[in-house]
Parts: structure tokens; sequence; C-alpha cells
């Protein structure tokens, strides 16, 4: 039976020098801190762009060749029509069918006419059945807009896209764009989709204010009983529409795709700053360790063996890490979690869910152990009587 | 006093703490890396957005409109801008991108009427690759820049697929203008009819002016002259232009810059830790140095050195490695048709290595003046 040394020497031996362990509190601390937030960032911006996945299927109607992204598209107008007479089975009720015209366009928006910030946001031209559609979409207050009032409606995450206060977009308050204020007449939420961070507006009152009467920029279709392969043979039998038919789960997974870059840089920006962390507190731990040659010499001599002192080592670092971790993680849930991120033609909020905190918890408890192992194993190489001469 | 002489004692002194000689340098190498990386970003940003005495170009866009998708002018307003005093020529151009959102891979097709961008540009980019000749031969031929032609493996005579256009690699080129790295050039013609209803529909007029000094005015007046039309006009300098469409890169390289300075800080706080580490278990060697008749200032200038030499080598790994990864990376931030280039440069390598000497030697100065001020006698007692 192994004898270990009591839990009461790896923690006491902490008070020894308060200074390293104040430094090893606030690295551990400082690596949760930004574990949570890459892997925050990641997460957020990843259950944003992969939305509907738990929704009923949707399918998009787009122009060929924007697959890529549905601002660049353009199609006729009566394409919802047309394919509202030529797909049966797309969810129907009280008469109306699920199959929403929209136009999304970036365009530049400003507090008023004084301001001369530049700011965009995707304007989301739509009608009444888009609230049908788009079943995670729901008014916290006010109403629909109206057509031909000048009314718009916004989303939670609006006022961050345009770098604006939040209570700037209240009810009632007003917008500008296309040389003319518009009315904020309600607000929604759309949590952990892009539409969270958007303006909304009648598609007439768009599509006058853009100048494109003809054209919209896509048709989104509820199936019921039809199938994906129902659409898609509209689209590739209608050539002279120039459309193509794509799953809405699939056009945000390849908008996801299309920041994967950006997510790898976010992470390994975090995981360099971390390992330099860890690699500052194994050096000092390597000093510490080593100063203490003589003390680990002494307690081999009283019999007790070498796993059992690298285990109290290692309690200690430990303990001093999970001391940071929970810290870091405390500050992290207080501070991060839900902050709104304004990033590229929107906006969303970081999410530290239980995988991400399982990742920060994880990374601090790492750097405890990776920091205190090898200082620990390095000195006891020496044997006894050589470590009981050193000072 | 020669310290070159004492290299030998200081790179035996890193030597003989191996590991810990090795971790300072691993943690300087990667803070310098990250700080050069920003470095870079931040060069990109100023190259493309930093206006010059030497810029004589506007770029005319539709007012109140960010993506080129919505810019849309019609294409005989570059009679009546060529018309306004002041104006050297006006080239029409139609861009066409494959997303308008920011990242790193996006494609940015430039369609313009080869003749006069021949006339006017030729001069300012060279061919590495494929030949004019055939760029002008072929409707769908394109000249792309150095930095996507590297980053998507591209080569004359190949072809690719990108915003649902298919296009013909004529040629590959090199120039100083950062937005001519990551675009490929076509035949206005070509990009138009890819479009729907968009022949005689431009995104741009790239405008030349005679002398800097006429920039503002000649702006007013080719806005001044469409104020009326359907489709009016809001002119920029080319590099304010960059700066306007690139607000969130601008953003994300602002505070890119407080990591670099995180980075820099960690330098001196890894240097700083490993110098007090080593002075600490050596109190009593440079009692030995001052008793055989080293003085106090050479004992603190060998502290000091050891710090430059750990932080010299750490930071010239990292800065090293910025610039390779950022020169062979080929990667250009885009948004909504602009470019900004991750610039490596050797300069950025040097700028890194000096910064990294004057912080070892700032990390080195604490210990340093400590360890010279030790009585001889209380060094050996502290033993």
């Amino acid at each position: 039976m192994l004898r270990q040394l009591p839990f009461e020497y790896a923690y006491r031996n902490l008070g020894r020098s308060r200074v390293r362990l104040v430094a090893s509190v606030l690295g551990a601390t400082l690596v949760v801190l930004l574990v949570l937030a890459a892997a925050g960032f990641v997460r957020g911006m990843q259950l944003t762009l992969t939305q509907g996945e738990n929704l009923h299927e949707n399918v998009i109607i787009m122009s060929t060749g924007s697959e890529e992204a549905l601002e660049r598209s353009q199609i006729d107008a009566s394409v919802a029509g047309q394919a509202i007479a030529s797909i049966p089975g797309l969810v129907e009720r009280g008469g109306v069918v699920y199959a929403s015209p929209e136009i999304n366009i970036a365009l530049p928006i400003n507090a008023d006419a004084s301001d001369t910030t530049p700011r965009q946001a995707v304007i989301r031209g739509v009608r009444p059945v888009a609230f049908l559609v788009h079943s995670a979409v729901e008014i916290t207050e006010g109403r629909q807009p109206r057509p031909g009032q000048d009314e718009i409606i916004v989303g939670s995450l609006a006022a961050t896209r345009l770098g604006l206060p939040d209570d700037r977009l209240a009810m009632g308050n007003t917008l500008r764009f296309d040389n003319r204020d518009w009315t904020i007449v309600g607000r929604f939420r759309a949590p952990n989709t892009v539409m969270d961070a958007e303006v909304w507006m009648p598609i007439i009152d768009l599509q006058i204010a853009t100048k494109r009467e003809a054209t919209i920029s896509a048709v989104v279709l509820s199936l019921d009983t039809a199938r994906f392969s129902d659409v898609d043979l509209f689209a590739k039998s209608r050539l002279d529409l120039e459309i193509t038919a794509m799953r809405e789960a699939e056009y945000y997974a390849s908008i996801a795709a299309f920041y994967r870059p950006i997510r790898i840089m976010v992470i390994v920006t975090a995981s360099l700053i971390a390992i330099g962390g860890l690699l500052g507190g194994l050096n000092t731990m390597y000093a510490s360790f080593a100063a203490r040659v003589r003390e680990i010499g002494t307690l081999q001599s009283f019999g007790y063996t070498r796993p059992a002192i690298v285990t109290s080592l290692t309690e200690e670092s430990l303990f001093a890490a999970a001391i940071g971790t929970v810290i870091g993680a405390i500050v992290g849930l207080l501070l991060l979690d839900g902050l709104a991120v304004k990033f590229s033609m929107g906006a969303f909020a970081l999410t530290l869910d239980a995988p991400v905190m399982l990742a920060g918890l994880a990374g601090g408890i790492l750097v405890g152990l990776v920091g205190a192992v090898p200082p620990a194993i390095r000195c006891l190489r020496l044997p006894i009587p050589q470590a009981l001469k050193m000072h | 006093m020669n310290i070159l002489k004492f290299f030998p004692y200081i790179a035996k002194q890193a030597w003989r703490h191996r590991v810990r000689s090795g971790l300072t340098l691993a943690g300087i190498a990667i803070a310098m890396f990250l700080f050069t990386a920003v470095q870079a970003m931040r060069t990109g940003v100023e190259a493309a957005t930093t206006a010059t005495a030497n810029d004589t170009t506007l770029v005319v866009y539709r007012k109140d409109r960010f993506c080129p998708v919505t810019s849309q002018l019609p294409q005989d307003y570059q009679r009546r801008i060529e018309q306004i005093p002041g104006v050297v020529w006006a080239v029409p151009m139609k861009v066409v991108v494959s997303n308008c959102r920011t990242s790193l891979d996006v494609v940015t097709y430039r369609g313009v009427p080869k003749d006069e961008f021949i006339r006017e540009k030729s001069d300012r980019f060279e061919i590495i690759d494929g030949s004019l000749e055939d760029w002008k031969r072929r409707t769908d031929a394109a000249l792309v820049g150095e930095t996507l032609a590297n980053r998507r493996n591209l080569r004359a005579g190949m072809t690719f697929d990108a915003a649902g256009i298919t296009t013909y690699v004529a040629g590959v080129i090199r120039s100083k203008d950062p937005q001519d790295h990551n675009v490929a050039y076509t035949a206005l013609e070509f990009v138009q009819l890819a479009g729907r209803d968009q022949l005689g529909i431009v995104t741009q007029f790239n405008v030349k002016v005679e002398d800097a000094s006429l920039l503002d005015p000649v702006a007013e007046a080719i806005d001044d002259e469409f104020a009326r039309a359907q489709d009016p006009t809001q002119t920029f300098g080319e590099k304010a232009f960059v700066a306007r469409i690139a607000d969130d890169i601008v953003e994300l390289v602002g505070f890119a810059n407080w990591l670099g300075i995180g980075a820099l800080i960690a330098v001196l706080a890894l240097v700083g830790n490993a110098i007090v580490l080593s002075v600490q278990s050596r109190i009593a060697e440079h009692a030995v140095l001052q008793t055989l008749g080293f003085n106090r200032q050479l004992v603190a200038l060998l502290i000091i050195a050891e710090g430059v030499l750990l932080s010299l080598l750490g930071g010239a790994l990292g800065a090293a490695a910025a610039v390779f990864v950022a020169h062979y990376g080929s990667f250009a931030l885009s948004v909504e048709g602009q470019s900004i280039p991750i610039a490596a440069s050797w300069q950025l390598l040097a700028v890194g290595i000096a910064v990294c000497v004057a912080l070892g030697a700032l990390a080195g100065l604490v210990p340093a003046w400590q360890a010279g001020r030790r009585e001889i006698a209380a060094c050996f007692r502290a033993v």
C-alpha cells in the first residue's frame, strides 16, 4: 500500500510563498478566462450559424451562383407564387401557405440625419408569413411593421450590430436610411440565429427604397409532406428563372464554414497565449521545486516513495490552479456569458454553455497538472544522500 | 569595456540551466510570434487605409450603399465624369465578391474595360506568370493577384470557379497596391453578363485626378453632378473608401493591438522571471566574481546581457516564424470587395528583434541593479 503524504502538507506548503501562490492563481485564472472567451466566441458564432437544425425543415430558393451569400441573390419576384403553385406539400395553416419572399440586403443605417458614423446592418424585407416560416422569431414588444408607414422592427442584437446603445433602439425611436427616418414599432428576438442582429421591414417598402421592385433575394419555404427533392426539381426544371434550392441548415452551415479561418485564428491565438502562460508557470515551478530538493530528500528518507512525493507536489500545484480555475469560471460566467459581439454583417452572443465551461475548467486544471508533474519528477532524480547535502 | 569577450561566459550560464532557458525561449518566441503577427495586420491596414500625398485616385460609389452587390450605377456616368475639370480618366468597374462578409478567403472579381485598364494601370503591376496578350484575347480570362493565386494555388492556364463565375487564369500579377493583391481582373462585360440584368451597370468608377490637391473639389463636383439623378453618387479618396468599408477589420486590428501590447508585457515578465531565478541561484557566484576583481557595473552588465541574449534568441525565433507564416500563407482579410493584406516584411522581423533586445535589457535592469549593489561578505553569508 502506497504511503501518501497528508493532504494538509500540500495545502500548507502553498502559504510558504504568497507571491508564488498569487502568481499561480492569477495564471490559472487568466488561462481559464482566455479559454472561455475563445471557446465562447467560437461556440456563439457556430450556434448562430447552424440555426434551424432543430426546427422544421426550411428550404431557400435563391439565384444560381449565390449559394455563398443570400445578399448577392436576385430572383424574379414572381418565384414565390410559382413555387406555391408548383410544389404541393408545403406547410399550410388557415389558408396561409408557408412561403416567404424576402429581400436580404446590407445597408448603411444612421441614428439620425446628423450621425456621420458609418454603421451597417442586414435589413430583411418580409411579409407577415415570414413570422410563420421563421419560428425562432418572437416579437417581444410592439407589433409587425405596416407597409407604406416607414416602420421597422429590430432584433435584440441590432443595437450591438449598429454600435448604438440598446435604449437608442427603444420603441418609438427612429433610425435613418435611404434619406428618411424609419420608426421602430416593434422589437423581436430570435436567439442563436443571424436574424437576432437584423432590422426587419415590409418587403414592399424595401423594394421601393432599394429600387428593385421586380426582384427579391429569396423565397423561404417550410415543407410539410413535400421533400427537398421536390423543391430541387422545381428549381432545376425552371431554367428560365435561374434559381437553385438549398436547405436552410446547409446554407448557414456553408456560412459557418466560410468563417472557419477566423475561428481557427481565435483558437490559435488563445492557445498560444495559454501556452505562453504555462511555460512561465513551469519555469517558476522548476525553480520552486528545485529549491526544495533537500526537503524532498528528507521526505524520501522518512520512507515516502517518489510517486507519493510527486502526488503531493502535484496536489499543491493543482490546489492553486483549482482556486484560479473556479475564480476564472465565475468571472467568465459573470462577464462573458451572453456578451454581444459585433462581427461582419451581424452580431452574436458569446455562449458559455456546458461544453465551453468544461473546456475552461479542463484548461485550468491542465495548467496545474502540466505545471507540476515535470518539475516534480525532475527534482526527484537525485539520490537521497546527495539531495540531503544540497543547499 | 568590451562585453562581447564575456559572451562565452554568458552563453554558458544560459546553457547551464537548459530547461529554464528553453522554457523562457519558447515563451518569448510565442509572445513575439503574436506581436509580429499583430504588427503585420496593422501594417496591412495602414497601407490600405492611410492616404499619402501621391494618391490621386477617387472611388465613385452609389450613395448610401456598402456591399458591391447593392452599388449599381449606370455605366454611362463615365462620360459625364470625364468631362468634369481635373479628371484625367474614369474607369468603370463591376465588382463581384464571393461573400460580402469578413474572412480570409474571399474572392473578388473586378470587371474592367480591358483597353482602358491596360492603358491606365499596366505600369503599376508586373506579370509574374502568363501573359497580358492571353488576357486580352480571351473574354473569360482573368489577371489574378499574387496573394489570391498563392492562396488558391493558381497558375496561368488553369481555370477556377468562385461566386458562380468560372474564369481562365491568363496571368498572375504583382503590384504594390494592396487592392490588387487579392483580386481577379476580368473583362467588364464578362462579369456584367454573369449577373441578372447587369449589362450597362457598374459597381463603381475609379477616377484619376490631375493632382492630389484636386481630390476634394473633384469629388464634390462628381457628387453634385449626380445629386438629382436616379442613382446619386458618393465619392471618396481611394484609401478613405477602403477605411470606410473595412470598418470591422480596423476595429479587429485595434483590438489585436492590445493583444500585441499584452505579448510584449509577457516577454518582459518571462525574461524578468528567468533572470530573477538565475540571479537568486548565483548569489555566491557573483560574490566570487566581485572577489576576483569584477566591478559592480560589470556584474550588472553580465546579468543584463544574459537577459538580452535570451530575449534576442526567443524574439528572433518568434518574429521569424510570424514573418514566414505571413509571407507563405498569403493571408488577406477581405470585406465587401476590399482587401487588407497581412503584410510580412523583413523590416517587421528587424523591428521584432530590436524590440526584444530592448525588452531583454529592461527586464534585466532591476535584478542586475540588485545583484550589483550586494556586499561581497553578505553574499557569501547568504549561501
